[in-house]
């Protein structure tokens, strides 16, 4: 006995939408209940839930001296690193690769992809022993080469570090989509702007930023977001210190809930997190081509 | 460009060789002002590669910096001629000729150079099982270490098999989203948009805790799950945006010859999309290739190890003054990524969700 349309038409959908739906529910949506479950509970390093409190939140509002530091060290990481390199430099690059002829502008592009293409721990490694104090130290023997003093850039300007380190990785995402952008700016405008009289700096200004400044904020934006939830190089290059002198949210929410075994805590304080990211999320939505997305499908047999 | 730029209107007449000499010499020295500016903007990141390359194939015991500064020396100067040979010869043979004979030079130069300095001692780890043992020898911790193979099976099976997962779920999902209506397919659509945006990485916490409960933790398939669910909403949007693009009427006439909606599906339009699947499937691989965070929470047996918990722990425990072969370790670790990216740009470059890259 052949299925009829109706139930065919169900287990198509389980065939074809369920794994992916199942996957989605378990490590997005699960993940977010939890968190907010586990917020409001006194779990502690043995993993154990004894009771439900609020205190987690007392502590988060009036409790915890060291958090308004850590917050201050996220907003000047964040707005450093995004002002300067990922839009700032990744600007100035697709800016500079696209006026050199094609071959040479993707060779540097190439190059500032390469600390996004190498693993983070490579890449972390690195730098590492480029700022290392000792002789070693590739910064110092370079220093010492022009018969400089040697400097410990960790210990002394550990905030430049982190944000030297992510701002070289976060250029190249502003640098791809702005050069896609500018390469997209129909020619005939930059011929216009030409023949009344501009310089390069000028059409830069009056033709080039117009045009993608819808792309200048999509970046800013996501970018914003992806600075501000991730840990991951400061974490291996600085470990958050000297002291607390780098520890950024993200990495302070990750400390307390698996080095300091405080997971209730840990909860409360993503929470924060996940709320900027979901308000965040929706608002990048406005970027996508939503009309294109949603148009109904051409077929539908069954 | 330039040159209309010039041609603004004057009152007396006009020596229009002069005037498009002037802009063609303005034009150069632009060009090699910018030229200046990239070359020096990537020193940064250039040097420190250069140097874990040099320093994987020729230090011993410590960081030598000599054989970078040697090739420096000779890569720089050779950078600057040939850029002078581009700029200022027109394109023919004689040029041609003269970049050949600016690379032979240079070949010959680093060979003569840096050639005595060269050894493969650093690589040992690769055919000596017990390198940390060896290497601990003297201090005497006693700390088992796998074999590097170990943590690079590990690494090669939990890419590959994330990369499964994600081609498979997201092919299946991103066709039945392209082609079938169903109530509440703009919400799903809109749902996994704002997933796409939505930053994972603040979940860590609770899938730690899921992942303990259902006794999952310090397995690899704990991380392949997670890994592969957080590529998803990325990798459905770009498989859609690939079946869009199939005209659907080769399907149509599939199905008027007979076919069954999935034998069309599996023999008629899979085959149009495979460009699709390949990118998201090197996208995918090499997400999970280099993830770190992740394994470092979720896996803590040493046998389970990955390459980034391998080097990370080889460097911080057991070899902090052999630079040399972490070093080499880091190219072992870095090649594959560098290789697959820089081979497969084409295909990269071609996922797109809604007019922007993500």
């Amino acid at each position: 006995m052949t299925p009829g349309p109706l139930a065919r038409r169900r287990l198509d959908r389980l065939l074809f939408l369920g794994p992916a739906t199942l996957l989605l529910a378990l490590f997005f949506l699960a993940p977010v209940l939890v968190n907010i479950a586990i917020a409001f509970t006194d779990m502690g390093r043995n993993l154990q839930v004894s009771g439900l409190t609020t205190e987690n939140f007392a502590r988060m509002l009036a409790g915890d001296r060291r958090l308004l530091g850590v917050m201050g060290t996220t907003l000047v990481y964040v707005l450093c690193t995004l002002a300067i390199f990922n839009v700032g430099y990744g600007l100035v690059l697709a800016l500079v690769t696209t006026a050199l002829p094609e071959r040479s502008g993707a060779f540097f592009r190439a190059v500032w992809l390469l600390p996004r293409m190498s693993p983070s721990v490579v890449y972390a490694l690195l730098w590492t022993w480029v700022v290392a104090p000792t002789d070693y130290g590739l910064l110092n023997q370079a220093l010492a080469g022009a018969g400089l003093p040697a400097v410990d850039l960790k210990s002394d300007a550990p905030m430049l570090v982190i944000v030297l380190a992510n701002g070289f990785i976060g250029a190249s995402f502003g640098m791809i989509i702005f050069t896609s952008a500018i390469r997209s700016i129909p020619e005939h405008l930059f011929h216009a702007a030409r023949v009344d009289g501009a310089g390069g700096l000028a059409i830069i200004w009056h033709v080039t930023l117009p045009q993608i400044r819808w792309q200048l904020s999509f970046v800013s934006l996501y970018q914003a977001l992806s600075l501000l939830v991730s840990f991951e190089y400061i974490w291996l290059i600085t470990d958050g210190g000297p002291f607390y002198d780098t520890t950024v949210f993200a990495l302070y929410v990750y400390k307390r809930a698996f080095e300091n075994g405080q997971y209730a805590y840990g909860a409360a304080l993503a929470l924060g997190l996940v709320i900027v990211g979901i308000a965040t999320a929706l608002l990048l939505w406005r970027f996508f081509d939503m009309k294109a997305l949603l148009q109904r499908p051409r077929i539908e047999v069954s | 460009m330039s040159a209309l730029a010039a041609a603004a209107p004057a009152a007396a007449p006009i020596d229009w060789a002069r005037v498009a000499a002037r802009s063609r010499t303005r034009r150069r020295a632009t060009t090699l002002l910018l030229y200046g500016f990239l070359v020096l903007g990537s020193l940064p990141i250039l040097v420190p590669y250069l140097w874990l390359f040099t320093v994987a194939f020729s230090g011993r015991m410590g960081a030598s910096t000599l054989v970078l500064w040697r090739t420096l020396a000779v890569l720089l100067p050779a950078l600057v001629i040939w850029s002078v040979i581009r700029l200022g010869l027109p394109p023919g043979r004689p040029t041609r000729l003269a970049e050949l004979a600016l690379l032979a030079v240079t070949l010959t130069l680093l060979l003569a150079l840096t050639g005595p300095h060269l050894h493969l001692d650093n690589w040992r780890f690769l055919w000596n099982p017990n390198i940390a043992d060896a290497l601990k020898g003297a201090s005497g911790v006693g700390l088992k270490f796998p074999s590097v193979w170990t943590a690079f099976g590990n690494s090669l099976l939990l890419a590959s098999v994330q990369m499964t997962v994600v081609i498979v779920v997201s092919t299946l999902a991103g066709y039945y989203l392209s082609r079938f209506d169903f109530p509440g397919r703009a919400s799903y659509l809109r749902g996994l948009l704002v997933l796409h945006a939505f930053p994972a990485m603040t979940l860590i916490i609770p899938i730690f805790l899921l992942m303990h409960w259902v006794g999952l933790l310090d397995t690899l398939t704990s991380v392949i799950l997670v890994i592969a669910a957080l590529e998803l909403p990325f990798a459905i949007f770009v498989m859609k945006g690939f079946f869009d693009a199939v005209p659907w009427e080769i399907e149509m006439s599939a199905m008027t010859d007979g076919a069954s909606r999935r034998q069309a599906f599996l023999h008629i339009v899979l085959p149009q999309v495979r460009v699709g699947m390949l990118a998201i499937g090197i996208f995918a691989f090499l997400r999970g290739w280099e993830e770190y965070v992740f394994v470092r929470t979720l896996l803590l047996e040493k046998a389970n190890w990955t390459m980034s918990l391998y080097l990370f722990w080889m460097q911080e425990d057991v070899m902090g003054t052999d630079y040399a072969m972490v070093s080499a370790m880091g190219v072992f670790y870095v090649l594959p990524s560098v290789v697959l990216y820089t081979a497969t740009q084409r295909y990269l470059t071609q996922m797109t969700i809604g007019g922007v890259k993500g």
